[in-house]
């Protein structure tokens, strides 16, 4: 049946260069043959970002979760330059995978350059330092359901071929339906183990921002936009300094290293 | 109106429903009121399965093959109920010759008036969902067009009712994804708040958190999210009992683990 596969994307302005872009089944048959080759079972989501790579020929992707416009975390990453990217988008709240997923349509930079790339003026000059080119990002959705998106990215610039672009708008479906598929075998309340695996959803940032909201005596969320500001001040990941946080080697509010809870971790309780 | 024309308009009917606003049973009353203006046919109803796989009358054009349609379900014996067991069309069955098959179904249907009648299965891919009624009032065979177009009817309803149950369990699926998401991430910064308050690593401002929790029987997720947001007070937690992290703790494989790279 041809209508699974159906990505009509009409509420895409400006229209893609595609309208509507119907997959041949024979690019979703060799897809998932390329999904099995690489043991999807065995490796959780990895897979799904190796095969985005490769079929689209590009240098490296990624996949991000988002929900309610929040970035959440990337499933996985093809290489330190693909989480890198990720990270710069974790950090900064923009760039093409927040973008695909606001509009639900793809976001395509096929020349990115520093100079004249109006999009995402503090995440291009970094990406770009990085080696990055081109990005493209299609959106993770199933009719009016969005859950993420793809980001490709490529170390030279030049846009995605038809042939490349069909393939990444069918990975961006097959990934779709597999985090769902698999989220459905889930204990009630939690993340599929799969989808776990090889992600990195910032768990230690939001502990972090949990220890600075004390610090500074603000809410959490403005704690998140402190860690936020500090990482890209000091052009540091952020996950790295909130490792510094939980490790208490870092302190937001000016003080030395010991704090109120005078550092030793695993202290008995008082 | 021609008989094109309300084909036409009828799939577009059907169709549109696709989008927005899908209504099961809005769609499945067009599908059996069309039948009857289209086809050569007097009565038409529609049965789909329940979740827990028995049939359903879900839609039917007049009240009285409504009642004629529970009373197959209620007797668990008609075309509706042979054609779902199969996934077969029964076509052009005179109730006169199927006594000895249906003996109260064809009974109770004659009373009622009918002397004809018919079933398509709705199916995709292999997957019966339900069956479409069609009675006659005369007897003798249904033309072989009208058997094309009421299954071509049947089958985009049945998409349109497949393609509904995907989106909303797509929806559902997501939800739980970002819910639980959400929850982890609330957990977290609950850490990281009696972590920096109390002087415990995380690990055991996790403990902390759920011994509070279990002594008071609250919900993990809410009391985190007390500490997240401020309205509950850290210095208001339990303490944890000395002697706590030597006891055995089975931790909750899906909450309250650090994140690989802490």
């Amino acid at each position: 049946m041809h209508d699974v596969w159906q990505v009509g994307l009409p509420t895409c302005v400006p229209a893609p260069r595609v309208p509507a872009v119907t997959v041949p089944d024979d690019r979703i048959s060799a897809l998932l043959v390329r999904l099995a080759s690489h043991g999807v079972d065995a490796a959780g989501t990895v897979a799904l970002c190796e095969v985005a790579a490769e079929s689209a020929g590009v240098s490296g992707a990624s996949i991000m979760l988002l929900s309610d416009e929040l970035a959440r975390g990337s499933l996985c990453t093809t290489d330190g330059v693909a989480a890198y990217l990720d990270d710069l988008q974790f950090t900064l709240g923009q760039g093409p995978a927040l973008e695909a997923h606001a509009r639900g349509c793809p976001v395509l930079e096929p020349d990115l350059d520093a100079r004249t790339t109006v999009r995402w003026p503090v995440l291009v000059p970094l990406a770009v330092r990085a080696g990055v080119r081109a990005v493209f990002a299609f959106p993770l959705r199933i009719g009016a359901v969005r859950l993420g998106a793809v980001t490709l990215f490529r170390d030279t610039p030049g846009p995605l071929g038809d042939l490349q672009y069909a393939d990444a708008v069918a990975v961006a479906v097959v990934a779709s339906r597999t985090i769902l598929a698999l989220q459905a075998d889930a204990p009630p309340g939690s993340v599929a183990a799969e989808l776990e695996q090889g992600a990195n959803f910032h768990f230690v940032v939001h502990q972090a921002a949990g220890m600075v909201s004390i610090q500074l005596g603000i809410g959490v969320t403005e704690a998140l936009v402190r860690l936020r500001a500090h990482a890209f001040v000091g052009e540091r990941s952020i996950d790295d300094v909130s490792r510094d946080v939980v490790a208490r080697r870092l302190r937001l509010d000016g003080g030395g290293p010991a704090g109120p809870g005078d550092g030793s971790t695993g202290a008995p309780d008082g | 109106m021609t008989r094109e024309a309300l084909l036409v308009q009828t799939l577009v009917e059907l169709a549109d429903n696709l989008v927005d606003d899908f209504d099961v049973i809005d769609v499945l009353t067009v599908l059996s009121d069309r039948c009857v203006e289209v086809l050569d046919v007097d009565s038409a109803g529609v049965m789909l399965a329940a979740p827990g796989g028995e049939l359903q009358v879900v839609a039917s054009s007049s009240a009285a093959m409504r009642g004629l349609e529970l009373f197959e379900l209620q007797a668990d014996e008609g075309p509706c109920v042979d054609c779902f067991v199969s996934g077969q069309p029964i076509v052009n069955l005179e109730l006169a010759a199927v006594d000895d098959r249906w003996p109260r179904f064809a009974r109770r249907a004659v009373a009622d008036g009918f002397h004809s009648v018919h079933a398509l299965p709705m199916h995709l891919r292999g997957v019966t969902v339900g069956a479409l009624n069609l009675f006659r009032i005369a007897s003798g065979p249904l033309h072989a067009e009208d058997v094309l177009v009421a299954q071509a009817l049947a089958d985009v309803a049945t998409i349109a009712i497949i393609q509904h149950q995907a989106s909303v369990s797509a929806s559902v699926l997501n939800g739980q994804l970002s819910e639980a998401l959400n929850s982890r991430i609330i957990i977290e910064q609950a850490k990281g708040k009696v972590s920096e308050a109390s002087g415990l690593d995380m690990d055991r401002s996790f403990q902390r958190i759920r011994h509070h929790a279990r002594n008071h029987n609250l919900r993990l997720t809410e009391l985190a999210r007390g500490i997240a947001e401020g309205t509950t007070s850290i210095i208001g937690l339990d303490p944890l009992p000395h002697g706590e992290r030597t006891r055995a703790i089975t931790p909750d494989p899906s909450i309250g683990r650090e994140s690989p790279s802490t």
